[in-house]
């Protein structure tokens, strides 16, 4: 489905990504494992056209991603959750949730039968409905975060570290909520990215490890 | 006493109402665009050139007088439509992520370009077009004589401020422009086109300055030079109310002006710097001006 190939990405000439590649597969789950500043945060990125890329193609369904502008992404049902969520401070958590509905344009219908879906999925954004965006917990922002990628991911996902800074019985319940994403929405191909493997033990099929910008196959 | 003071705080209101269309468009533009620009200043002028040649065409074609309210309001239009895109879409879009000493390099070099271009378009003898101004004569209430196009420039002036509101909270670009505003890479990133809101920004704050000194024209000769003076008055306004916010430039407009019109009234030999000395006081006391915030800073 998303098929990234030799991604090279530069920042003030030094080489942070090398020759990354990897698929996701519509319905597959891929962990993305490094420490930090391994490259992960910047993997994403480059998918999602935030940062020029030196090199390489990333693809979705054989379209090429790289000559095309980042806000086309949104689009062609791809979603992001950035990893310090990044919500609009005095819109309410349903509007930010509404934005990527309001840039496509989205039909009314389509709007509200999606944000009736993440509502479902997400049942602990319902009370928070109404909050303004800057009014929200960390743990809760990633929620609405993870909402808002939802209302566009109509084929990929993309996490970035969701359970940074969470305490555990929220790292725990988003870990959950995860699994149950990933049980019901069968057709996207979901790419989450953490320093420690253990949380998404149970619902990754696919796991990556990236050190030093470069993906490994064993882990060091 | 009332007799005197109601007049100047009249006259104090309609040019606050001027500077603050200035100081909106450039504050809107900065907020969307992060782009000070330098320029916006010959913009004003150019929409008072165009507003005063295209009212002095009617008059002379003799067509009726009243066409020259609309008259502004279309010279601000086509100044806008010329020069907004071409603009944004050429020497600004140049210079985004290049650092602000090159961003005022640039639309400084774009100001000495336009004012020059001012004076090969329009000449540099002086040109006064009244003619809306007188249309509306003079009303005199409680035995005080008040100029009825000066209330119009404040009743337009705070139709902008609240309109502008409402296309912000309640249409779609408003909405996305707010987006834009808060967070450029969420806005990439969750599918809006930000170089076409960039463009749109910087047309509007382009057609505000043109708005106001087409407006400005049946109060006052244009002549050359009137751009940097405008530009520098309405920086001082935008820097008072907190570079960004639309409300603050509206206060600082209006205080801006109360203390020139106070001035020129009592101690006449400050009238050139008592905006100055009010910004320089407002921003020892809060450095991002009245409504601005100090940055975030993200742990």
């Amino acid at each position: 489905m998303l098929s990234v190939k030799n991604l090279k990405v530069e920042i003030a000439g030094i080489e942070v990504l090398r020759n990354v590649s990897f698929t996701l597969e519509a319905g597959k789950a891929t962990v993305l494992i490094g420490r930090n500043g391994a490259g992960k945060t910047t993997t994403l990125r480059a998918i999602m056209g935030l940062l020029p890329s030196k090199g390489g193609s990333v693809q979705i369904d054989g379209s090429e991603l790289m000559t095309q502008p980042a806000y086309a992404r949104a689009g062609l049902g791809i979603g992001y959750a950035p990893e310090d969520r990044r919500l609009i401070s005095d819109f309410s958590v349903e509007e930010n949730i509404l934005v990527p509905a309001l840039a496509l344009k989205m039909p009314m219908a389509e709007r509200r039968r999606k944000l009736d879906e993440i509502f479902t999925l997400l049942p602990q954004l319902t009370t928070l409905r109404s909050r303004p965006g800057g009014g929200v917990s960390g743990g809760q922002g990633k929620i609405v975060a993870l909402g808002r990628a939802l209302m566009v991911a109509e084929k990929v996902l993309l996490l970035d570290e969701p359970f940074q800074g969470l305490a555990p019985a929220l790292a725990l319940e988003y870990a959950r909520t995860l699994a149950t994403l990933h049980d019901k929405k069968r057709d996207i191909a979901i790419l989450v990215t953490e320093s420690s493997p253990n949380l998404l033990k149970a619902i990754a099929e696919q796991t990556l490890h990236i050190e030093r910008g470069a993906l490994h196959d064993v882990v060091v | 006493m009332v007799s005197t003071l109601i007049p100047l705080f009249v006259d104090a209101l309609a040019n606050a109402a001027i500077i603050f269309f200035v100081a909106f468009g450039l504050t809107l533009a900065f907020s969307v665009l992060r782009v000070l620009n330098v320029a916006h200043g010959s913009l004003y002028s150019i929409g008072a050139y165009v507003a005063a040649s295209f009212g002095l065409w009617i008059i002379s074609a003799g067509l009726n007088p009243w066409l020259t309210f609309p008259a502004l309001l279309l010279s601000a239009a086509f100044v806008a439509a010329l020069f907004g895109p071409l603009i944004e879409m050429t020497l600004v879009r140049w210079t985004y992520g290049r650092g602000e000493a090159v961003q005022i390099l640039v639309t400084f070099a774009l100001f000495l370009i336009l004012e020059d271009l001012q004076r090969l378009v329009f000449g540099v003898s002086s040109l006064y077009a009244d003619t809306p101004m007188a249309l509306l004569g003079i009303s005199e209430i409680g035995g005080i004589i008040y100029l009825n196009y000066q209330l119009l420039l404040i009743a337009i002036a705070a139709v902008a401020l609240f309109g502008t509101r409402l296309f912000i909270r309640h249409t779609r670009t408003g909405r996305l422009l707010a987006v834009v505003v808060a967070d450029r890479e969420v806005s990439e990133a969750m599918g809006i086109n930000t170089r076409r809101i960039f463009t749109l920004a910087f047309t509007l704050g382009v057609f505000l300055a043109a708005l106001g000194g087409a407006m400005a024209t049946p109060t006052m000769g244009v002549a050359p030079g009137l751009g940097a003076d405008t530009m520098v008055l309405a920086f001082a306004v935008a820097a008072i109310g907190g570079l960004g916010q639309i409300e603050g430039a509206a206060l600082a407009a209006i205080i801006v002006a109360l203390v020139r019109v106070l001035a020129i009234y009592y101690v006449p030999e400050l009238d050139a710097v008592a905006p100055y000395i009010v910004m320089l006081l407002v921003l020892l006391v809060r450095p991002y001006g009245l409504f601005g915030k100090p940055p975030v800073r993200r742990i």
